[in-house]
């Protein structure tokens, strides 16, 4: 009986034993080591800030080419030349102190700070901020269509870096970009190429913190150190450690801010932000974001190719409804710029008017005694916010005898359908959420309201040769001409939205933060997306 | 015996390669654009391209699975597209995390679910069977998601007695860096002596994996009970109760042997539906295992990181069946192998 017990064991160690072996031939046979590790500094609770984010940290740590969720650690690691302000709506100084544009925008000149080391001693100046730029171009990755103005980058001293332009465009905003603008020393792994010495989760940025920790597939997937040879010195109170934590379940996040294991929770739900607010200990924010989002009408086919369809389907929204159904998460949208961004007008109103809505399908051929109209429309598959979105409207539509089939899809699926080369198939209404990489107004006008054929972004389909030729001349006028920009802009928007009704702008979504009362210093700012800038925190009691 | 291995294997590569061009093809079939997912959503038209032209979707669905098997046999398990590691790397590191974390629920379902079990059949009919056999029952039919909540908020957010959520607490990785050898980090722990890092372990992992145990604890009560009172209702058990065996006696040393083949059966088929059902236990608590990657695979469509994760459950299935099987040979003399 007794050697029988053994082997029951064993039979079960047999298959763990038989699993672990598959793993441990598969990799990972070290697990990485914390390189700032210090254990007599660094692991004080109040001087490390701990942020919860629901998806994977790091997809790529290129500074030229990474494009995704590793957004909201670079900007701790890597510095761009100016940084944007959206309550000043102008970019202030980071790694250059001044700048300044000739030659009708098509030149930049940019005057470098003093003493920025990056975090292998290297000293900056101008040779390095355009060898790391001509990078980025090169590689043609993630954002670098930001820099495609650029002609050539000039060094006339150390510490000068000028840029010649093909056309008009702002490189002091695009210097400013959440992605694809960072200044790196790409020598900083000697004799490995650059690409593969960040693979191995080190770093080349001049940022307050550095790299010193990469566990990918691990809970705490990335952790930073502060770098003492940092430019901003580290005179007053500063979180000397920063840790970020995969925790995908919302309910999990919100436990772990409770009992004190995270600092701070990117993203809650509305019911969960709600208790927050209540919450002894805890701190809350609501920031207006630059992220909205739109219904894009199929301008070329079907029966919305009637712009009185369009007019009727704007005007039968409920804008304020839907705002006020989703509790704080959003706020209206004054069209289609954002507020804080150059081109954001409050006049642009948008309102639910049935009755005109009914007038105009009636005009249309539609209603009582008339036609049967039925759309289609496709939104994201698993965002309650556009899921109620789509049962207000068409509840809304039913009020009208109009029928909306909306489907819920994939965003892969979605868009496919909407690019069909049977134009059959495209929906009606394509609802999809637009963010700037940089803060310019510009980049929701190109690639939505532009022309364009084949269809990418553009999913109203829509094609007016007044509207491109205004579209192109926004980033002159945002160069050199402030104000003639800001007009072209409503000019543009009272087109899109009124006139012509190709979209409209649902919402402009608000970025709600729930942190530990003992972060102080916190500010959201929309133009870097769920970035905490932790060196402007501070650790409180 | 060598004969019979051969005929399992092959039985067993066989149902392997049938779940991998399954998934391979349910995966492709769904609506939607891996190359869209890699590329990211601001993909230019080139961007969307070069991607396609990386992963081979530019080829036809056939030639894309050819190139899949051929590389499993190879020991390729292909790219995952949301990670953009190999899938044997992101493997190596969830599944032994959930193998640590259901091999603990499966050590509580015999600890607790086997002399429950016993229990039962020794007081066979009395309220003590009773009880044992509603809470079994319960245990097996609560939906392990709302247990979980429950017990993370009861347990660690309200009484604080154990850690929220998490494998350890990760500032042990400066005080006392872990070395890997098995990538199960308690094992690891307790073979280097890293004693801060098991202990924190141990504390983080008992809440989740009593979760994960409910159903098991549950269904190994249950078959226990049943095994053990059958086999105490034959022949041998009455002739033993009349030699003057006390009936605890009978059960534990002549019935319970017999009934432990239909229980280590249950416990192979259990151990494979623990490693799915853990999915959302690890997404609760946190625990770095299969859920989250599974998840995050089939948002993206990332064929290459949902075949592999069906693969390795199929695999652990398959290889515990096959254990089981043999161990049965050694348990109870009338098992043949044939």
């Amino acid at each position: 009986m007794r050697s029988t017990r053994y082997k029951t064991v064993g039979a079960l160690i047999a298959v763990a034993s038989a699993a672990s072996l598959l793993a441990a031939c598969s990799g990972g046979a070290v697990k990485p080591s914390d390189s700032s590790a210090n254990p007599s500094t660094s692991t004080a609770v109040s001087d490390t800030f701990v942020y919860a984010q629901n998806l994977e940290v790091v997809t790529d740590w290129d500074p030229a080419t990474s494009y995704s969720n590793e957004g909201i650690v670079m900007p701790n690691v890597y510095e761009t030349l100016t940084r944007y302000n959206p309550a000043t709506q102008k970019v202030e100084p980071l790694l250059a102190t001044a700048w300044q544009q000739s030659n009708g925008g098509k030149t930049w000149t940019f005057t470098l700070r003093d003493g920025v080391k990056f975090h292998d001693g290297a000293v900056l100046d101008a040779a390095m901020a355009k060898a790391s730029i001509e990078r980025t171009m090169k590689l043609q990755g993630g954002a670098s269509y930001i820099w495609g103005a650029v002609k050539t980058i000039e060094t006339p001293s150390a510490n000068t870096v000028v840029f010649n332009l093909s056309y008009p465009a702002p490189i002091d905003l695009i210097s400013s970009s959440s992605y694809g603008a960072y200044i790196y020393d790409e020598k900083a792994g000697g004799t490995t190429a650059f690409k593969d010495f960040v693979a191995t989760g080190k770093d080349g940025g001049s940022g307050p913190y550095t790299v010193a920790l990469w566990d990918k597939g691990h809970e705490t997937e990335v952790k930073l150190a502060a770098f003492d040879g940092y430019w901003g010195g580290w005179t007053g109170t500063h979180y000397k450690n920063v840790e970020y934590r995969v925790v995908p379940e919302v309910t999990t996040s919100w436990q772990l801010l409770q009992s004190g294991d995270v600092s701070m929770v990117g993203r809650l739900n509305p019911q969960i932000f709600a208790e927050a607010q209540n919450t002894k200990g805890i701190a809350t924010s609501v920031t207006s974001s630059f992220q909205n989002l739109l219904a894009l009408y199929n301008t070329a086919d079907g029966p919305m190719k009637d712009v009185r369809v369009r007019k009727a389907v704007r005007d039968a929204i409920d804008y304020n409804g839907l705002v006020s159904a989703l509790k704080g998460g959003v706020v209206q949208a004054n069209g289609v710029v954002p507020k804080g961004l150059l081109g954001f007008n409050q006049n642009i109103v948008q309102q639910q008017n049935l009755e005109e809505a009914k007038s105009l399908l009636a005009d249309a051929g539609y209603g009582p005694g008339g036609n049967k109209l039925s759309l289609t429309m496709t939104y994201a598959e698993g965002d309650a916010d556009q899921q109620l979105f789509a049962t207000l409207l068409t509840s809304a539509l039913q009020q009208l005898g109009v029928e909306l089939k909306a489907t819920p899809l994939q965003w892969n699926a979605q868009w496919d359908r909407a690019k069909s080369a049977d134009t059959a198939k495209r929906q009606d209404i394509f609802v999809m959420y637009w963010y700037p990489d940089y803060a310019d107004a510009y980049t929701w006008f190109i690639n939505m309201f532009h022309s364009a054929d084949p269809p990418f972004f553009n999913l109203a389909y829509w094609n007016n040769a007044a509207a491109d030729k205004l579209i192109d001349s926004l980033p002159a006028l945002t160069a050199v001409t402030p104000p003639l920009a800001q007009a072209a802009y409503t000019t543009l928007q009272k087109m899109i939205i009124d006139q012509d009704a190709v979209a409209s702008v649902l919402y402009v979504q608000n970025y709600q933060r729930a942190y530990s009362s003992t972060v102080q210093n916190y500010v959201d700012n929309p133009a870097y997306p769920n970035v905490p800038f932790v060196y402007n925190m501070a650790p409180g009691a | 015996m060598g004969r019979y291995l051969v005929r399992r294997l092959a039985q067993a590569a066989l149902v392997v390669v049938g779940v991998v061009v399954l998934t391979f093809i349910v995966v492709r079939l769904l609506p939607g654009d891996p190359a869209a997912a890699y590329a990211g959503p601001r993909a230019s038209p080139e961007d969307l391209a070069r991607a396609r032209e990386l992963l081979g979707l530019d080829k036809p669905v056939i030639a894309q699975l050819g190139m899949y098997m051929s590389g499993l046999v190879q020991g390729d398990w292909g790219t995952s597209l949301h990670t953009r590691l190999p899938v044997t790397h992101d493997l190596s590191i969830a599944f032994p995390a959930s193998l640590e974390l259901v091999g603990t629920a499966l050590i509580f379902a015999v600890l607790i679910g086997i002399p429950l079990g016993l229990l039962a059949a020794r007081f066979f009919g009395s309220p003590v069977d009773g009880a044992v056999r509603l809470g079994s029952m319960f245990a097996a039919a609560f939906p392990v998601f709302l247990l979980a909540l429950i017990v993370q908020n009861t347990f660690a957010t309200k009484l604080g007695w154990f850690p929220v959520a998490g494998e350890y607490d990760s500032k042990l990785d400066s005080t006392s860096p872990l070395h890997l050898y098995t990538n199960i980090t308690i094992v690891d722990a307790f073979i280097t002596g890293n004693w801060p890092i098991f202990l924190s372990t141990l504390h983080h992992l008992i809440l989740p994996a009593l979760v994960v145990a409910a159903y098991p604890i549950g269904v190994v009560t249950q078959m226990t009970r049943a095994a053990v009172s059958e086999e105490a209702s034959l022949d041998h058990a009455r002739l033993e109760r009349a030699l003057g065996f006390a009936p605890g006696q009978v059960l534990r040393r002549f019935s319970f042997r017999p009934s432990l083949n239909p229980i280590l059966t249950l416990l192979a088929l259990v151990f494979a539906y623990s490693l799915v059902n853990a999915f959302l236990v690890e997404s609760i608590f946190n625990w770095p295992g299969l859920g989250n990657y599974a998840v995050a695979s089939i948002r993206s469509l990332d064929t290459a990181a949902v075949a592999g994760v069906t693969l390795i459950v199929a695999l652990a299935y398959v290889i515990a069946n096959l254990l089981v099987d043999i161990a049965q040979t050694f348990i109870d003399p009338r098992v043949r192998l044939s």
